[in-house]
């Protein structure tokens, strides 16, 4: 059966989620998984939050911690969508999922209206009102996803199916999602789930690396991975020699490739030295 | 289904066939081998199939169109779809007009033994995708 993942405001989509989940017989995994990633990691739940809520900043979070724990959640969310039969929600799954065909990407867009009465809390709140402050959070969303991951997650084109509250309830939204569950298209075949366990393996991969080399990318294909990463021409060897090694590490992994990119922006400051 | 199951084999890479018929004879499985598409297609309608293995990118004929062929004329067979250009658009067009798998290249002779032991479990005919050789070469068969 397909993989579903919800997008939604963070207010949005989790009863959507569970019924939806609970209609399939899937389980709902949503950002109650921080806790156990957290552990496993030793670093603050908080700030695993922070990294799927918030952009890096000078007074916010860092760069790289940013990323590291964005690898994080992303390595612990692939391993259990790689278990099958999941509804995913809040955690970012969409962005790194592209390309798996057995992945039903779905949007929830809210409405206004209805989501006026869960931002106020009883208190007054003005249609308007919230429609700007929506669209505050669409911006930012937006530029989210695109530091993240380079994808705009307000695209429509991100997703097979965007469901708008305004005009479909949740009970439909649920039945849609559903039905659609059972399309042909959106069945596992052997290519999509290989597509699923070399991203988890990729992420995997990533993880070991990411505390020496926190701009790594990763790719794997089967048992070859790729990694690209930027160093100083007299770092080429020593680098190469730590991450096959890394990455080495992992039995699945039986070849690694290291690309080694010019870091310009050290060769420039080193340069006016 | 009785005896052997039968498969068609259509890639038009002469490599492909000449590495997976002997992989799948030894699973105990009758194979028929084509690179030409055309030829391929003839045969699929004088005799009916169990099993129908196509590449996809494929001149004059592309594999969608075999796939489309052998279930209008018998909607039974499994066809599973084998490309080097694998694309989740392409595997699910090829999954939404009734492939029954899609695998992309390259892969073991086992990765398809796998796939072909999935579908003859699904036509009600299983066979035992472990009685290959040990000594078969485990390395990718296929090229682009």
């Amino acid at each position: 059966m397909p993989v579903v993942t919800l997008s939604s405001d963070p207010l949005l989509g989790r009863e959507i989620a569970v019924k939806a989940a609970t209609a399939l017989g899937y389980d709902c995994v949503d950002r109650e998984i921080l806790k156990a990633v957290a552990d496993r990691y030793d670093v603050p739940e908080t700030d695993l939050h922070k990294a799927l809520d918030e952009s890096p900043s000078p007074f916010g979070i860092s760069s790289n911690h940013h990323a590291r724990y964005l690898a994080y959640i992303e390595e612990a969310t692939l391993a259990v969508l790689l278990k099958d039969n999941v509804v995913c929600r809040g955690l970012a799954a969409h962005l790194y999922v592209r390309g798996v065909s057995h992945v039903l990407k779905i949007r929830i867009l809210p409405d206004p209206q209805k989501l006026a009465g869960e931002i106020s809390s009883g208190k007054t709140s003005s249609f308007e009102k919230v429609s700007t402050l929506l669209k505050r959070r669409e911006r930012f969303r937006r530029r989210w996803s695109l530091d993240a991951y380079r994808v705009d997650e307000t695209d429509p084109s991100v997703y097979d199916m965007v469901i708008s509250l305004t005009r479909i309830d949740p009970d439909e939204a649920v039945k849609t999602i559903v039905e659609t569950t059972g399309y042909r298209k959106f069945k596992p075949m052997t290519y999509s789930l290989k597509c699923l366990k070399d991203k988890a393996l990729a992420s995997r991969v990533r993880v070991a690396l990411i505390d020496q080399f926190p701009d790594a990318r990763v790719e794997a294909d089967g048992s070859s991975v790729v990694v690209q990463t930027k160093a100083l021409e007299r770092e080429k060897q020593k680098r190469t020699e730590v991450i096959k090694k890394l990455a080495g590490e992992f039995p699945e992994v039986a070849a690694v490739e290291v690309q080694i990119l010019p870091d310009i922006f050290r060769k420039a400051a080193e340069s006016f030295r | 289904m009785a005896g052997k199951l039968e498969i068609l084999l259509l890639d038009d890479e002469p490599i492909v066939g000449k590495r997976l018929k002997p992989a799948l004879t030894k699973i105990g499985c009758d194979v028929e081998v084509f690179e030409d598409p055309r030829k391929a297609l003839d045969r699929i309608h004088r005799k009916t199939f169990d099993i129908v293995v196509t590449d996809i990118r494929m001149e004059e004929i592309d594999g969608l169109e075999i796939l489309e062929h052998v279930l209008r004329k018998s909607p039974r067979t499994k066809v599973i779809m084998i490309t080097g250009y694998a694309m989740m658009e392409v595997a699910r067009e090829a999954m939404e007009k009734g492939a029954y798998d899609f695998i992309s290249k390259p892969f073991t002779p086992d990765d398809l033994r796998k796939v072909i032991a999935k579908a003859a479990q699904a036509l009600g005919s299983p066979i035992d995708s472990e009685t290959a050789d040990p000594e078969e070469p485990s390395e990718p068969a296929e090229t682009r």
